[in-house]
C-alpha cells in the first residue's frame, strides 16, 4: 500500500507575526502536513472556488483542516464561514476558529454558522507550540475526516460524486 | 443567560462501553465530570430539561456531548438533528460522535447534521484512555465553550 501524502492545513490569518509564529510551531512540533497560508477572506474564497491559478487542485488541494482568524480585511472570518456553509464539499472539512476575539457574541455566531471549534490564540511562543501540538493530536491524529468529495467546477451544478 | 458546567454528557447504550469510557476518564485523572445517559430519548429529555431532568442544578447543561450513533429509541443522528434545530442556544453545544462505525455514510451524515467531530472507538483500553485524555484537554481545557443564552 502506498502511503498517501499528508493533507494540507489551510491557515487563514492576516497578521504576519501570528501566522509565522503558528507556522514555526507546526514545523517545530513535527507536523509533516503542508501548510498553506492565506492572508484574507477573499483569498480564501478564491482558493476554495479554484479561481484562475488556484484552479489546479493538484497544487491547491482542498484542505483537511482549516484554521480561521475572525478579524480579516475585506471579508471577515464569519462572512467566509457563512459562504462556506451551504457548500457540501467545504462544510465537512473541520474548521477551527483561531482568534484573539473573546467577545461571546462572536463565539455564538461562529458556532451557529457551523464552526467545529473555537480557540483563543496566544502571543507567547510556548503557548502557541502547546496549542499547535494539541490541534495536531486531536484533528490530525484522532478525528475521523469525511471521505473526499470531488467538487464540481461551477456552483450551479452542485456537487458531483464520482 | 446560563453557561455550561465542566460536564461531559456521555450518551452510550452499551453498559460495558460506558464503563470503559468512564474508567478511562478516571484513569487519565481528568477533572471533568461525566454523566452517562443510556438512550436517545433520555438524552433529549436531559438537554431540554424535561422530567426527570428538570432541575438544572442537578442536571447542568454539558460543555460537550459524546454521542454514540446506535442508540435505542432515538438514534444519535436523531438526537443531533434535534439539537441542531433548536434556536434557544442549545444548538451550539459541541457534539463529538464516539462510535465503532467507520462507514463513510455515517461519517458524512454526522458532519452534514452538524457534528463538531467524529471519533471511532479504538481497539484497546490503553488507546481509549489516551484518546479521551487528548479529547479532555482539547474540549475541556482549550476549546472556548459557546454561551448558550438559554434561560
Amino acid at each position: 500500500m502506498v502511503e498517501s501524502q499528508p493533507g494540507t492545513i489551510l491557515l487563514i490569518e492576516d497578521d504576519a507575526a501570528d501566522a509565522s509564529l503558528l507556522i514555526r510551531a507546526f514545523k517545530k512540533s513535527g507536523v509533516t502536513n503542508p501548510i498553506r497560508h492565506l492572508k484574507d477572506g477573499e483569498d480564501a474564497l478564491a482558493y476554495f472556488e479554484g479561481i484562475g491559478e488556484l484552479g489546479d487542485r493538484g497544487k491547491n488541494p482542498l484542505p483537511i483542516l482549516i484554521l480561521l482568524d475572525l478579524k480579516l480585511p475585506r471579508m471577515s472570518g464569519l462572512e467566509l464561514l457563512q459562504w462556506m456553509r451551504p457548500r457540501k464539499h467545504l462544510r465537512r472539512i473541520p474548521l477551527v476558529i483561531l482568534t484573539g476575539e473573546r467577545d461571546p457574541t462572536f463565539r455564538e455566531a461562529a458556532y451557529d454558522l457551523g464552526a467545529n471549534s473555537y480557540l483563543i490564540k496566544s502571543p507567547k511562543q510556548e503557548d502557541v507550540l502547546r496549542l499547535v501540538e494539541l490541534i495536531q493530536q486531536y484533528w490530525i491524529g484522532l478525528n475521523e475526516p469525511a471521505p473526499i468529495v470531488l467538487e464540481s467546477r461551477g456552483p450551479w451544478f452542485g456537487s458531483v460524486h464520482l | 443567560m446560563i453557561s455550561t458546567e465542566p460536564l461531559i454528557l456521555l450518551v452510550e447504550d452499551d453498559p460495558a462501553d460506558a464503563r470503559l469510557i468512564q474508567r478511562a476518564f478516571e484513569k487519565a485523572a481528568l477533572g471533568a465530570r461525566v454523566t452517562r445517559i443510556p438512550n436517545g430519548d433520555d438524552a433529549v429529555a436531559y438537554l431540554a430539561g424535561h422530567e426527570p431532568f428538570d432541575n438544572r442544578t442537578s442536571y447542568p447543561l454539558p460543555a460537550v456531548i459524546l454521542l454514540d450513533i446506535k442508540l435505542p429509541r432515538r438514534s444519535g443522528f436523531e438526537v443531533l438533528s434535534w439539537l441542531r434545530s433548536r434556536r434557544d442556544g442549545l444548538q451550539r453545544i459541541p457534539v463529538v460522535m464516539l462510535t465503532s462505525s467507520r462507514h463513510n455514510v455515517d461519517v458524512n451524515r454526522a458532519y452534514d447534521l452538524g457534528a463538531n467531530s467524529y471519533l471511532t472507538k479504538p481497539d484497546t483500553n490503553e488507546q481509549l484512555t489516551k484518546m479521551l485524555s487528548t479529547f479532555d484537554q482539547y474540549w475541556m481545557a482549550y476549546n472556548e465553550h459557546p454561551s448558550l443564552g438559554v434561560s
